[in-house]
């Protein structure tokens, strides 16, 4: 195979564009499984990590008892090998899902060329703890198919790389996914895009009744994790909360609920004046222009719930910012059916059958959610992701008849 | 080693304690045992006895005494030292 073109990026990790080993490996291979055990151990080992869970939860998700565990759930029905060389192209706004989408291509067995965030130090730490890692002879093999790289947007750059690819994995949004898939790719090559996605919660209103003080409060802190760490950004992050229960139940619950998470949000989530602004002018407009909005509840700053008379169908075009959330009231699913549209991704539920909602997905064969996940577990990836099994996705099948 | 040195030298080496602090420990009580250093502390569990915890018994992992009654299930035995 030729080596790669040189081109004018700026390599974080690893040797020079020409040196890239693309011979692909098996998923699951030995030295990738050996070389991200180490990055884990590395990772969880650091006093740095202490102040960036983001991190550790990736160091804690790629640990040896893990990758293990999905090496052996992994279906071996056919040979398989990586695909070849995968193009990252990682989000700019989250700081660690450049290293999960690094992991799955490692994972499927391919090299790999990621183009990284600027400005986070969690990405920092993790680029240094792969080039310690790089440097030892036991992760030689992999260090000879991996670089991670930065460069400006530039198409010229990214429609060489495409070229050279059998994968890409774009992250970003519609208009960055739109725009990449303009650029013409190797002709074996498969996109795995992640657009704009949409996510809401589900809570059983008698189940958070039936809460004690403990329960509660990992409920909230969950809910909180879910929305405010990044402020409302991501694309897990619920935007409307789906009561389930009789009025009198769901106000009831609304009543233990909400005061509980302000409490988390008023201890852990630091709102600038700026965004106060941006937070409230928002709340506004979308009074104004949703014409379903029956009442909106401040709590103080911290929290904006935004009551609605019936459930629009384009509900999925409004988001909270900054911990904005619309809220309805319903006994059963019937509502989830009249708006789920191929945007939305997360449902996170508390006190509902998950199964139940997920069958009633597949019955109803609705074009939307990706995902039903406990409140808490929004932000937590995996190798299942959007729809997609990543692992099968970035490699090939080795078929015998 | 024997496994009671295994799981306290996890949890001497992971939140930096002295033996003695042992004994009571639980989780979010010491400011080194938060949510991150439990995820250090199960990380550690797993390669010390090369187990595989699950999802319910890393929620469930809320005293140094409570752990023990956990890896028991996995066949690791603490034995007092």
């Amino acid at each position: 195979m030729k080596p790669l073109p040189d081109l004018p990026l700026t390599i974080r990790v690893g040797g020079p564009l020409g040196t890239l080993d693309r011979r692909p490996l098996k998923p699951y291979a030995e030295p990738v499984l050996a070389f991200l055990a180490a990055l884990s151990k590395a990772l969880l080992s650091q006093a740095e990590v202490r102040e960036h869970p983001d991190v550790a939860t990736f160091a804690f998700w790629c640990r040896a008892a893990n990758l293990a565990r999905l090496s052996a759930e992994f279906d071996r029905r056919h040979a398989r090998l990586g695909r070849g060389l995968v193009l990252h192209i990682a989000p700019s706004n989250v700081p660690v899902n450049f290293a999960y989408s690094f992991a799955f291509g490692l994972l499927a067995g391919n090299a790999n060329l990621v183009r990284i965030p600027e400005g986070f130090v969690q990405v920092e730490i993790i680029c240094d703890a792969i080039a310690a890692l790089f440097d030892r002879p036991e992760h030689a093999r992999v260090a000879s198919m991996n670089r991670l790289v930065r460069y400006p947007r530039d198409d010229a750059i990214t429609a060489a790389l495409s070229a050279e690819c059998q994968g890409r994995m774009i992250w970003g949004g519609d208009a960055t996914v739109a725009h990449l898939k303009r650029l013409p790719a190797h002709p074996r090559c498969v996109d795995v895009a992640f657009a704009d996605r949409y996510s809401l919660c589900l809570l059983g209103a008698e189940a958070v009744l039936a809460t004690d003080d403990k329960a509660l409060a990992e409920l909230v802190r969950g809910f909180f994790n879910d929305s405010y760490l990044f402020d409302q950004n991501g694309c897990s992050s619920p935007h409307l909360v789906l009561w389930r229960g009789s009025d009198a139940s769901v106000a009831a619950a609304q009543q233990r609920f909400w005061p509980a998470l302000e409490r988390v949000v008023q201890a852990a989530y630091p709102l600038a004046d700026a965004r106060t602004v941006d937070k409230f002018t928002h709340l506004c407009r979308t009074a104004s222009e949703v014409a379903e909005v029956r009442s909106a509840t401040r709590h103080g700053n911290l929290i904006y719930r935004i009551a609605l008379t019936a459930l629009p169908a384009d509900i999925a075009a409004h988001r909270g910012q900054f911990g904005t959330f619309f809220e309805h009231a319903a006994e059963d699913l019937e509502g989830l059916a009249a708006i789920v549209t191929e945007r939305y991704q997360t449902l996170t539920c508390f006190g509902v059958d998950r199964q139940e909602v997920v069958d009633f997905i597949v019955d109803r064969g609705l074009p939307g959610i990706d995902r039903v996940v406990p409140v808490g577990k929004a932000l937590d990836m995996g190798v299942v992701w959007d729809g997609y099994m990543l692992v099968e996705e970035l490699s090939r099948i080795v078929h015998s008849a | 080693m024997s496994s009671a040195e295994k799981y306290d030298a996890a949890f001497i080496e992971t939140f930096l304690l002295e033996p003695k602090d042992l004994a009571a420990l639980k989780y979010q009580e010491v400011e080194s045992w938060d949510s991150v250093g439990h995820m250090a502390l199960i990380a550690a569990l797993e390669e010390a006895f090369a187990i595989e915890l699950d999802i319910d018994d890393i929620i469930e992992f809320s005293s140094y005494e409570a752990g023990k009654a956990i890896l028991s299930k996995y066949d690791v035995k603490i034995e007092p030292v």
